[in-house]
């Protein structure tokens, strides 16, 4: 693990043609992703500060856990920053 | 040398040959599952497939100790190139070959899986693929060259192993889901009642960071 950047902002991405619907994001980041009636995740599509690392923690359990690898963390920089 | 040729190597490879066959058809099973969606209920979705990759590595670790035992042993002929080249080996040609034929397919499915997140999703499902294949060259391989498999309770575990994965094959084909296959009971508002189209918000229905459900493990975290 290498430094925490507490600065700034991520969202969850879903490719929307790589998803098969499994379900298993909902499982592991149960506060950001949710399923709709199809199965297919629904992400809140508020940013959500690097500093909440529970919320980051289980939105990278949900990148590497996506069988069709159709979730990405977008990280989005502070305005201003570099 | 005189280790090598007691029969305790040949034991090794022996029991580790079955032990590396039951395990192989367990993740071979598993991973059927995580295609069908099983789960979702009393074990978690994403649960099967950590399982089905976390006993791949044993079963692997297995198969590893069958085959490095079988080139030590002085017992068979078997040497470090009859493990990658089939058709190398002075001992029970075919049956061997059989072996080393999945051991490469393994190594194949191994590695792409190592490296899932450099290349194309699609490469590395037609790469797993080759898994049902070496599941099926191994047991042949298991029933041709194995000492104790052609009577006995091996043989039953043979057979066992083999309609496992059978039903698994079958239960792949015919009851896998299109796509989607709803809801789990695990995820958040699965037993929401379904709203119709017109009542819903058309995004997300915003939930309030402070109402959002928290895992047991972060509770404390924020």
């Amino acid at each position: 693990m290498g430094v925490i950047r507490r600065h700034g902002q991520f969202v969850i991405r879903v490719n929307p043609i790589l998803c098969d619907g499994f379900g298993h994001c909902a499982e592991l980041a149960p506060e950001i992703i949710h399923l709709d009636e199809w199965g297919y995740p629904v992400i809140d599509p508020e940013p959500i500060p690097l500093a909440d690392v529970g919320a980051l923690t289980s939105a990278r359990y949900a990148e590497r856990g996506c069988p069709r690898q159709a979730l990405f963390i977008e990280r989005i920089p502070e305005p201003g920053a570099r | 040398m005189i280790a090598l040729t007691t029969p305790y190597l040949w034991y090794a490879t022996r029991a580790t040959g079955i032990a590396a066959m039951l395990l192989f058809t367990l993740v071979v099973c598993l991973g059927a599952l995580v295609t069908t969606r099983a789960g979702g209920t009393f074990i978690g979705r994403f649960e099967v497939n950590e399982i089905h990759r976390s006993i791949s590595f044993s079963a692997i670790v297995f198969l590893i100790i069958h085959i490095v035992t079988t080139i030590l042993d002085a017992f068979v002929s078997t040497g470090p190139i009859s493990a990658v080249v089939p058709f190398t080996s002075s001992y029970k040609t075919l049956p061997v070959s059989l072996g080393t034929v999945a051991f490469d397919l393994i190594v194949a499915v191994w590695i792409s899986s190592l490296m899932k997140v450099r290349i194309k999703n699609v490469t590395w499902r037609f790469i797993h693929w080759f898994s049902w294949l070496a599941w099926v060259t191994s047991l042949l391989h298991a029933y041709t060259t194995g000492t104790d498999a052609r009577h006995g309770i091996v043989f039953v575990v043979l057979i066992a192993s083999t309609l496992a994965g059978v039903a698994a094959a079958l239960w792949r084909i015919f009851a896998r889901p299109a796509r989607a296959a709803g809801r789990t009971a695990l995820s958040p508002l699965a037993h929401a009642p379904t709203q119709s189209r017109k009542s819903n918000p058309p995004h997300f229905p915003r939930v309030p960071t402070a109402q959002r459900p928290v895992r047991p493990s972060q509770r404390g975290r924020r």
